[in-house]
């Protein structure tokens, strides 16, 4: 495939994804690779960029899943204190 | 009676994950201080990618303070998103650092890079305000 064809494949992943982060993740990656194509970063720093987004991807995924167990953990202990005045 | 209660509701908690809520790790100051540091690290040094030579004294910095991050969440108990996360930051700032190290960098990557990394411990920190106390 062409590089073309590729970012297509982005734009494709940006239209079709209802997920802000995959919509984010494919227009960082078709800008990154617009830049590549006009000179403004080298193949090296292009490279690193689009790595970059996935490890960007990992953060978030693992701050949603400590989101999660802190929303949890609101619950839990909001149960408890109820559980306490009631007896 | 007041006690056993929440003990019994405590031992009727099945589910792993709940356990693990119940049980995460609780705020730390230190932890919340080193991540709002990389943070304002990242978000003034973006603005300097210009003068190659401040930048790449920037980029071992903060190559430096995201390591630091790492070995901080390393050994605290139930904390393996964090670490992931951490470790995660880290190659993100390294990668300018080594950059420097290797060839001349355009600003342009210098300041995503820098972005990147801003943005991410914005996400950290973040999650790390949020935590029990």
């Amino acid at each position: 495939m062409s590089v073309e064809q590729y970012q297509q494949q982005l734009l494709e992943s940006y239209n079709g994804s209802q997920d802000p982060k995959i919509q984010q993740s494919a227009f960082t990656a078709n800008q990154y690779t617009e830049m590549f194509k006009t000179g403004q970063v080298t193949k090296d720093e292009y490279l690193q960029m689009m790595n970059d987004i996935v490890l960007a991807n990992n953060i978030n995924r693992s701050a949603d899943n400590m989101q999660v167990l802190e929303h949890m953990n609101t619950a839990i202990n909001g149960l408890i204190n109820i559980a306490s005045l009631v007896a | 009676m007041k006690k056993v209660l929440p003990a019994l509701f405590l031992l009727t908690l099945s589910s792993c994950s709940v356990i693990n809520a119940y049980l995460m790790t609780h705020y730390d100051p230190n932890e919340y201080k080193t991540i709002t540091e990389i943070r304002a690290e990242a978000q003034q040094f973006k603005n300097q990618c210009d003068d190659a030579i401040i930048s790449q004294a920037n980029s071992i910095k903060l190559a430096r303070d995201t390591q630091y991050f790492v070995l901080y969440s390393e050994h605290i108990p139930k904390n393996e998103d964090m670490i992931s996360a951490s470790k995660d930051l880290q190659s993100i700032a390294q990668g300018l650092a080594d950059q420097y190290a290797k060839a001349k960098v355009s600003p342009a990557f210098c300041k995503i890079k820098f972005t990147t990394v801003e943005t991410s411990a914005d996400r950290m920190q973040t999650v790390i305000s949020g935590r029990p106390r």
